[in-house]
């Protein structure tokens, strides 16, 4: 399961910096595998929580014996169905198979009534709401960039005295969400406003220091050096998603697997399971395997056919797609990268910053919205019932 | 594995467009040799230019079907997609006049251009030519405005085109010129009527390339 998304979801992490040249493909992959695994350990822990038991009543999983059938069935009608997906060269998101079969146990296990449907729809709302936020952050910081940067008479100076904000709003949210319930940050444990405070302040300066490496490395050649300076920093913000895609994405191999590893070690099901960091390492390790063998074929094809994405484009989808995937994964709900990355290429489109987008996309990520959830649940509950019989009959 | 992501991106019609113009460049170029050719005293290769020009216009007319075809409902583009076509319409044109001036002329191939009009002609196709030569460089110095959106670039094509709109008012001038001659220096009325209809489809090569300057104009606005 970790092996597809790392597989598939790399793309949407490195492709505007592979499609903008900025990064090599295998400079991608390596950065794209470690940040993953980071971002995995360190902030993945909320969106587990929440495809655990936000969804699905812990009533249900009071039964050892059927939490862990189910949690099994999940894992495998998800991880089936995102290979079946893959195989045919559908446009699905682990996100939304792994929620289904999630869905699909609960109602095995208890009926309908055991699925918690408020949080399902806020969940099913995030999925609208986060590529529309991608598409206004990208919008907005389009045409921040073209306004204050592209238009002026000298952009390679207005961009190096740019630099330093546009680096720091992307490092204030990292550092947020680093300082913010991450086993990290609690022990730190500050309050709201001094939270706000430190990673303003680190960011600032982490900023400036940043922009001193960059005035070193850059001199000017041609008339686009205002683009070799975003060249560099896309660099950045690449990583930035890759951490906030680890952070996210992990819960989606993790989450099941966690309630499988308690139970085993337990026996019970708490209302509050920690999940182990180790789990979460392993998950991380998952996805950067997945990048590893297969993300040099996806990465090419990316390379090749995104060429009209320069690096000012590309650091405004980087900077909205994982902005959006760290806000979503901070208040624990488990959206799509892809979503946001597509969400963010539409803002680029709509400041016309794009010779051609086909925004057709969206309806087809619609339709399998529409199809992953049910086809998943239906998997889940088909492997639900096969185990039942097995398991049952060695009783 | 078929990536959301990936599918956004499509050809951008922007390419064809700079086809369409590279061909529109290579038309110049083979209708000033045809016209050179004519009016030289033996002319063989005549024909040969013709066919040559009727297929580039041919090859064109494919190019434009494409970007039009090709380009999906939901695409967004840099610049309003019906100007694009309206653009692409006016430099087809261009080649379109191109065409129907030399088929115009083969009608009456042996008559050719009489003597003391020779020079007036030569000039009259050096300055419509002109401007159509500019029409790729402009396209190509718009696509690095759409991608840098730099103030400079900008005026860089907004002067091409002034350029082209000043090429128009000189080759329009040169027109009236050479029509006046017609009528003065030409006793033969078909003559007068083959000569006159050449001159005016002569010089709307160059009202075409200002209507396409036009456009562009219209797509660079802020």
């Amino acid at each position: 399961m970790a092996w597809n998304i790392g597989a598939n979801d790399v793309a949407n992490s490195m492709a505007s910096a592979v499609g903008a040249r900025a990064i090599t493909i295998r400079q991608a992959i390596f950065i794209a595998g470690i940040l993953n695994i980071v971002g995995a350990v360190f902030i993945g822990s909320h969106v587990t929580k929440t495809i655990r038991k936000g969804i699905v009543s812990t009533d249900i999983l009071a039964d050892p014996h059927l939490a862990l059938i189910g949690a099994l069935s999940a894992l495998l009608a998800a991880a089936l169905w995102v290979s079946f997906a893959t195989w045919k060269s559908l446009p699905v998101s682990t996100t939304h198979s792994i929620v289904g079969a999630m869905i699909g146990f609960g109602i095995m296990a208890g009926g309908f009534s055991v699925i918690n449907w408020g949080k399902l729809g806020a969940v099913v709302l995030s999925w609208v709401i986060s590529p529309v936020f991608a598409m206004v952050i990208a919008f907005l910081m389009f045409k921040t960039i073209v306004k204050f940067i592209l238009s002026k008479q000298d952009p390679f100076s207005q961009a190096l005295k740019l630099a330093p904000y546009f680096i720091s709003m992307a490092l204030f949210v990292v550092i947020l969400s680093f300082l913010f319930k991450t086993p990290l940050g609690k022990q730190l444990a500050l309050g709201t406003p001094l939270a706000l405070l430190v990673a303003l302040v680190l960011a600032l300066v982490l900023s400036f220091v940043a922009v001193k490496i960059l005035r070193k490395f850059i001199k000017k050649t041609n008339l686009t050096g205002e683009e070799e300076v975003f060249r560099k920093i896309q660099i950045g913000t690449s990583c930035y998603v890759a951490l906030a895609q680890g952070a996210n994405d992990v819960a989606n191999a993790i989450g099941p697997l966690a309630v499988i590893y308690f139970l085993v070690k337990t026996g019970s099901v708490g209302a509050k399971v920690p999940v182990p960091v180790f789990l979460l390492f392993f998950g991380g390790i998952g996805i950067a395997c997945g990048i590893g063998m297969a993300g040099h074929r996806v990465m090419d094809t990316i390379g090749r056919k995104i060429t009209t994405l320069t690096n000012t484009r590309g650091f405004a989808v980087d900077f909205a797609a994982a902005t959006t995937v760290m806000v979503a994964s901070k208040m624990g709900l488990p959206v799509s990268t892809t979503h946001a990355a597509v969400g963010g290429v539409m803002g680029v489109g709509l400041a016309r910053g794009i010779e051609a987008v086909n925004f057709r996309v969206i309806f087809e990520i619609i339709l399998y919205w529409i199809l992953t959830v049910p086809a998943a649940a239906i998997t889940s509950i088909v492997i639900f019932k096969i185990l039942q019989l097995f398991i049952y009959r060695n009783f | 594995m078929r990536i959301p992501f990936i599918s956004m991106f499509v050809t951008s019609p922007f390419d064809g467009v700079q086809e369409h113009a590279e061909m529109v460049k290579e038309c110049a170029w083979v209708f000033q040799r045809a016209i050179e050719c004519i009016i030289e005293d033996r002319c063989e290769d005549f024909e040969q230019f013709r066919k040559d020009i009727d297929k580039l216009e041919s090859e064109a007319d494919a190019v434009k079907r494409r970007v039009r075809g090709h380009l999906p409902k939901g695409t967004l583009l840099a610049v309003d997609k019906f100007q694009l076509f309206r653009y692409l319409r006016e430099q087809d044109k261009v080649i379109d006049a191109v065409e129907e001036g030399l088929d115009w002329l083969s009608f009456r191939a042996a008559a050719g251009i009489p003597q003391v009009l020779e020079k007036d002609f030569m000039i009259l196709v050096e300055a419509v030519t002109d401007p159509i030569e500019e029409l790729s460089k402009m396209v190509a110095e718009a696509r690095k405005y759409f991608s840098s959106f730099s103030e400079d670039q900008r005026i860089v094509v907004k002067d091409m085109i002034r350029t082209l709109r000043h090429h128009e008012h000189e080759a329009d001038k040169l027109e009236d010129a050479v029509k006046e001659k017609i009528f003065n220096a030409i006793e033969d009325p078909v003559a007068v009527f083959h000569l006159i209809r050449l001159t005016e489809i002569i010089g709307s090569i160059a009202d075409h390339a200002e209507n396409a300057g036009d456009m562009m104009r219209a797509m660079i606005a802020k």
